[in-house]
């Protein structure tokens, strides 16, 4: 594993010219999505929400090293809390602003309940004890009806707005949802370089000698699951929000496979290799669309090639956002 | 302050590995810990370090007890250790190995580390700072970019001995630091140890290396059987008619004991260069 990820060390030059290309490439794309048909904006806001899941879930698998399974439970949780406060449901219409902050906090109790009784565990076993999770949360929403509306879903939500401002259209939930990738991908890029990211690194490096050390493990580890709960249900209240209809179908196993599969096909720990692994993981199946069936076996593929080829993902873990910015202005 | 051992008893089932130690270490003073393979050395570190449980006696510093405490906590009350079998954060830089030691002091402003740019810069800076310095020391302040997974076997001894030195500890407990080191780097390594001498430090090295013991260490514990057998100055040590008997045997015996590390040399030297 480890002389994979090692980096080998890139030419300055040649490392500008990839950062210059990469944030042309971003800047061109996010500029250029408001004037499409609302066919792909919505795909494009798909990709948008996965990749801030993928931010969140990496917090707990790529920086702290614990594989987690079940995070669709946060999204859903989020998703949920939208679908009840702003809808007829309950008749119940809260702003959409406040619904999020309440989301974030039931995310982060959420994420701090279902952490404490998996502390202990790690790999494969902390693997299938979150996988239980996911399950659970989603088959009590299926099950509490009077409530979550069972298999049927929770239809008509409200249209979210801001300051008055509504935002439904599939651009404007394109500009919300531009604007919360950028403010929680700063959020997490700068808490992974913080000495709390740090401490999630020794732990997943080497949780005993982190004790020793004097990191309390037990702490650090719930301040992750926290962490990446809060986004994981914020995200969940976007896509409520855009899609103004929810049902369990959204929230299954499949949902958290996913994600997990974006952070290790883009590059574990990586915030860009977040970005690279959702693109490949939701626009090729888009790109893909007219060879319909045949899709599934071409992105099998591609995935068999690119473990072989790339074992520690697209980008490695070195090739950070810091890496981009200091190409750019060649330092 | 001192470090107490008060009848420290360890036990797995009916095989009791440390028998009614009891013995207490002054500051300003390097220990050196030895004894045959099995006698209880490594086990004393555990303890110490809390990756052990006591089962019977205590321990305390400063007559607080450490026993019952948890790993992070002991680590907090200033005891470091290193490890028999290097343990580092490998994938992560030198220079990081040693900022993470910053954690419990800073944890409590991480908010405002990640949502103040200006107090996070001031931080980082801070950290960096007094880690290179560390790094200085060790001579290892050229590599402090490097993964730390990635530096030579003798590097890494150092870095871990680096790293426990970055929690800036009262209590330095070294679990065979020469393990693995060739002659050369032995004689570098006790001079650094030498110099990590301080009024205010009570260091711990449990080691086969019996030049390296008898250089660096002003009192030398002697382990048989999980039991203390003698406690004294490396003169008395090699004095001692007991000591002799019970461990050292006769000067046969004694470069039996020196063939046996050197064999522990070579096999851990081996491992070493598999690492690298």
């Amino acid at each position: 594993m480890s002389n994979t990820s090692t980096s080998p060390s890139v030419k300055p030059q040649a490392s500008r010219l990839v950062a210059v290309l990469v944030l042309a490439a971003i800047v061109a794309l996010a500029a250029a999505t408001p004037f499409l048909p609302n066919y792909h904006i919505r795909v494009v806001n798909s990709l948008l929400i996965y990749i801030l899941l993928g931010i969140g879930l990496n917090i707990v698998i790529g920086y702290t090293g614990l594989l987690d399974l079940g995070f669709v439970a946060f999204y859903a949780v989020g998703a949920y809390t939208y679908a009840l406060l702003a809808s007829p449901q309950l008749d119940l219409h809260l702003p959409f602003l406040l619904i999020v902050g309440i989301a974030a906090v039931l995310g982060m109790i959420t994420g701090i309940l279902l952490g404490i009784p998996v502390l202990k565990l790690r790999g494969d076993y902390l693997a299938i004890v979150t996988l239980g999770f996911g399950e659970i949360i989603r088959i009590v929403i299926n099950n509490v009806d009077w409530l979550t509306g069972g298999p049927k879903g929770i239809a008509r939500l409200d249209k979210a707005s801001i300051l008055g401002v509504e935002i439904a259209r599939p651009v404007e939930i394109y500009w919300l949802l531009l604007v919360t990738v950028f403010l929680v991908g700063l959020f997490v890029w700068r808490l992974e370089r913080s000495i709390l990211g740090k401490a999630w690194a020794a732990i997943r490096e080497d949780q005993d000698a982190a004790r020793g050390i004097g990191i309390n493990t037990t702490n650090a580890k719930l301040a992750a699951f926290a962490t990446s709960a809060t986004i994981g249900a914020i995200a969940g209240t976007i896509f409520a929000a855009s899609q103004r209809f929810v049902s369990p179908e959204s929230f299954t196993l499949q949902e958290s496979v996913l994600i997990v599969l974006m952070i290790v096909i883009g590059g574990i720990g990586n915030i860009l290799g977040i970005v690279a692994g959702a693109a490949i993981l939701i626009l090729l199946p888009e790109v893909l669309r007219e060879f319909a069936e045949w899709r599934i076996l071409f992105l099998g593929i591609l995935m068999v090639v690119l473990i072989i080829v790339r074992p520690a993902g697209i980008v490695p873990r070195t090739f950070g956002p810091e890496k981009l910015i200091r190409g750019l202005f060649g330092k | 302050m001192t470090l107490v051992f008060n009848n420290l008893r360890k036990q797995y089932g009916a095989n009791v590995a440390i028998n009614d130690v009891s013995t207490d270490f002054a500051p300003g003073l390097i220990y050196g810990v030895i004894g045959p393979n099995g006698a209880g050395k490594s086990t004393l570190i555990n303890m110490t370090a809390g990756s052990y449980t006591v089962s019977a006696g205590s321990i305390s510093l400063d007559g607080r007890r450490l026993d019952g405490m948890k790993k992070h906590q002991i680590a907090n009350s200033g005891i470091a250790r290193t490890y028999q079998n290097i343990r580092l954060f490998d994938q992560m830089t030198v220079l990081e190995n040693l900022e993470v030691c910053a954690y419990p002091a800073e944890v409590r402003n991480v908010w405002r580390e990640v949502l103040w740019p200006p107090y996070g810069r001031a931080r980082a800076a801070a950290r960096r700072e007094s880690a290179m310095e560390i790094l200085r020391f060790f001579g290892l302040e050229g590599h402090a970019d490097a993964e730390a997974g990635s530096l030579p076997y003798g590097r890494q001894r150092m870095l871990e001995i680096a790293r426990a030195l970055a929690m800036n500890p009262r209590v330095l407990l070294l679990d065979e630091p020469a393990a693995g080191l060739n002659h050369h780097e032995t004689a570098e390594l006790t001079a650094k140890l030498a110099e990590l001498r301080s009024p205010e430090r009570i260091m711990l090295v449990v080691e086969h290396d019996m030049d390296l013991v008898m250089t660096l260490c002003d009192r030398i514990v002697v382990m048989h059987h999980g039991k203390l057998l003698f406690q004294g100055t490396p003169a008395e040590v090699q004095a001692s008619s007991d000591v002799q008997l019970a461990y050292l045997g006769t000067d046969n015996d004694i470069d039996d004991i020196r063939a046996a590390a050197q064999d522990r040399r070579a096999q851990l030297g081996i491992r070493a260069r598999r690492r690298s």
